[in-house]
């Protein structure tokens, strides 16, 4: 049954891509899905390849990015799902398109981002042998949930797992307070620099009450929103010592927020053996994925792109570009279904303490004047021009020689931005 | 002599799930460009009675249900202070769940109740997880200023106001309180609560300033007129939304 199912299923997404419908990247696993519910765990148990599942509000498609950079220079092979293919249907699909024309899959390594909501679907599904948890954050209320509701369907799920590794933010209570669900096999990442910590706590910080007791939490310091050295002080339930806290090399990602991103895939790549010599080599080589960080050359200028799709996301891409000596912004919020239909977040973001007055703001898509409404109460002006193609040719038009354009997107808007730029689709 | 407000925020640091601190800083800027000054007073857990009852006008937020709970002891413990506020007339914006939890009670999806502040005369009900949040853009007209308030909405419990309470607007598009009776809100003396976030105030710049005029009019006990300003970016905002649900504003 299994082995017909691939082979239509591979027959039907050449179609696809022949036909130039699309890239096929959900439909043939809707299908798969449909004719066996169990189809993901029976391929997956038949092979010998080891399932990661990577979960988290931010991040997610850079560190299965910066995993299969290790993994290729290791020479493993690996199976993943496109960043918005990250449904049962999507996973699907990519096990069939990569498995062999005789059935099967040959590959050492399942790599999967998930959605906040189908996790639990997926470890009832297959069993992962590593799942990492990289932060949990406000995002997209309307369509998520609340985080407390999230963290608490995440525990249950991995309640159900024995064998299973599992590599935690330390620096993140909620997160760091899933090791309690699954006690042994338990790694964590964190961050141990001085440097990087503030004292303060930031604005829209979500875990700051004790996962254990509720009480609040006090803080030795914080890296971003509520990630930091944290503590209670009632039932004792602390930061736990992390596995990991330092790279020995230059970051290929710019951004505190990258940091953990970067610690988590290397403390995976430990775990299953990659030497530190060949994890080193690979990230030298690394290129973001798409629309995170990424540069792309457009009429002889560079734009660097920055997804910035929830408070916190927005908050660090915001204070990279600053870092950077970045003086052109363009920001494109759009309210599709992918994005959530709700902007209110973006009160949350810290302009009023990141933005400085020399910046040349401009804003657009379907959300623009929400989006200069926000900025009018930072007290900062910012240029309107709704139509995303014409905004980005203005902006263009007014950068001197040499300077870039940072673009901040949010998910459809980003999609947008990337198509206009380079003339082709994603997804 | 230069007008100033003191805004009281209740729990700036629990109650701010929905971008809500988005109206303190309507309210801060609104009075700042007309000269009036404002002092904001974050009433945080164990907070200091003295400072919420130097205020002239109050804000709170919603959250999430661990974060209520957190809250919920610590305000009942102040409930005769607010009480007393509110009954005197200071204006004040109670958004979704600090909306509910004036009310008498909240009844969860397991029968569960739990007890309010008793401020305001109305109940609200979670009918089940296997009921619909009532999430999305939303629309309500605001009868004493004529005017249409426009939002974003969330929220799983159903509010039903009681004998002598009165709403805040009619639905224009959405859900309101419960879906079902094309009511949204309660004002009770200058207090409004609503389960529009958005937040509420950037978009709705006339009812920003309605709040703003009744605050300092009570702290001045005379008739104010503001100063009228630049609301085009506002206006667009609004239209954006109200020509996607296909409303007049």
């Amino acid at each position: 049954m299994n082995f017909l199912i691939i082979i239509f299923g591979k027959i039907f997404s050449s179609l696809v891509r022949l036909l130039n419908l699309g890239n096929g990247s959900t439909w043939p696993g809707h299908i798969a899905l449909s004719l066996n519910k169990d189809f993901i765990g029976q391929t997956l148990r038949k092979s010998k390849v080891k399932t990661v599942l990577i979960i988290g509000t931010n991040g997610k498609t850079t560190t299965s990015k910066l995993i299969r950079t290790i993994l290729k220079k290791d020479n493993l092979k690996s199976v993943y799902n496109m960043s918005g293919a990250n449904l049962l249907n999507g996973m699907a699909s990519s096990i069939i398109i990569s498995s062999k024309w005789d059935g099967k899959l040959k590959k050492d390594f399942a790599l999967f981002e998930v959605d906040e909501n189908a996790f639990p679907l997926f470890v009832d599904s297959i069993k992962p042998d590593f799942v990492i948890v990289l932060n949990l954050f406000r995002d997209q209320l309307d369509r998520y949930g609340e985080i407390d509701t999230i963290s608490s369907n995440w525990k249950k799920a991995l309640e159900k797992l024995d064998n299973t590794t599992l590599i935690l933010n330390a620096d993140d209570p909620q997160v760091a307070y899933l090791a309690q669900s699954l006690k042994k096999n338990v790694l964590f990442f964190g961050l141990e620099d001085k440097s990087l910590s503030s004292s303060s706590l930031q604005h829209g910080a979500d875990s700051i009450l004790c996962p254990k007791c509720q009480n609040k939490l006090s803080f030795e310091c914080f890296y971003f929103s509520h990630l930091g050295k944290w503590q209670c002080d009632k039932c004792g339930l602390k930061r736990p010592k992390p596995n990991l806290s330092k790279l020995d090399f230059y970051p290929p990602l710019e951004g505190t927020y990258s940091l953990y991103d970067i610690l988590a895939a290397v403390l995976f790549a430990k775990q299953i053996k990659v030497n530190d010599k060949t994890i080193k080599n690979a990230l030298r080589e690394f290129k973001p994925a798409f629309g995170r960080q990424e540069t792309v050359s457009f009429m002889e200028k560079d734009i660097q792109i920055f997804l910035s799709k929830n408070p916190i996301s927005f908050n660090e891409s915001l204070s990279t570009v600053r870092k950077l000596g970045g003086k052109n912004i363009l920001i494109v919020l759009n309210d599709q279904i992918p994005d959530g239909l709700d902007v209110s977040w973006i009160w949350d973001i810290d302009f009023e303490n990141i933005l400085t007055k020399n910046m040349n703001i401009m804003v657009s898509g379907q959300r623009a004047y929400d989006m200069a409404l926000r900025l009018k109460y930072a007290e900062v002006y910012a240029h309107i021009t709704d139509n995303v193609r014409n905004a980005i040719d203005k902006m263009i038009e007014n950068l001197d020689k040499n300077e870039k354009l940072y673009v901040l997107p949010n998910y459809s808007a980003m999609l947008e931005t990337r198509e206009i730029l380079t003339g082709k689709k994603i997804l | 002599m230069k007008k100033s407000l003191t805004i009281g925020w209740l729990y700036p640091e629990l109650m701010n799930i929905y971008g809500d601190r988005g109206n303190v800083f309507v309210l801060q800027k609104r009075c700042k460009w007309r000269n009036i000054d404002t002092k904001v007073k974050y009433l945080n857990l164990g907070f200091d009675l003295k400072d919420l009852i130097s205020c002239d006008l109050i804000l709170m937020g919603g959250a999430q249900d661990k974060q209520q709970q957190a809250v919920a002891k610590d305000l009942t413990k102040n409930k005769d202070k607010l009480q007393s506020i509110i009954e005197k007339g200071i204006p004040g914006l109670y958004i979704c769940g600090a909306y509910q939890f004036l009310g008498n009670f909240y009844k969860e999806a397991n029968g569960q109740k739990i007890k309010g502040l008793s401020i305001f005369n109305l109940y609200t009900q979670n009918p089940g997880e296997d009921t619909k949040r009532l999430i999305g853009n939303a629309a309500f007209k605001f009868g004493e200023l004529d005017y249409t308030l426009i939002g974003f909405e969330n929220h799983g419990g159903r509010t039903f106001l009681g004998k002598n309470l009165m709403p805040f607007g009619k639905v224009v598009k959405g859900f309101g309180n419960n879906a079902e009776d094309g009511l949204e809100g309660a004002i009770y003396k200058n207090s409004f609560g609503t389960y529009l976030h958005g937040p509420i105030l950037p978009k709705n710049p006339v009812f920003a300033d309605y709040l703003i005029q009744k605050a300092l009019e009570i702290k001045y006990k005379e008739k104010i007129s503001l100063e009228k300003l630049d609301d085009a970016i506002e206006e667009n905002a609004r239209l954006a939304i109200a020509k996607r649900l296909g409303i007049e504003i």
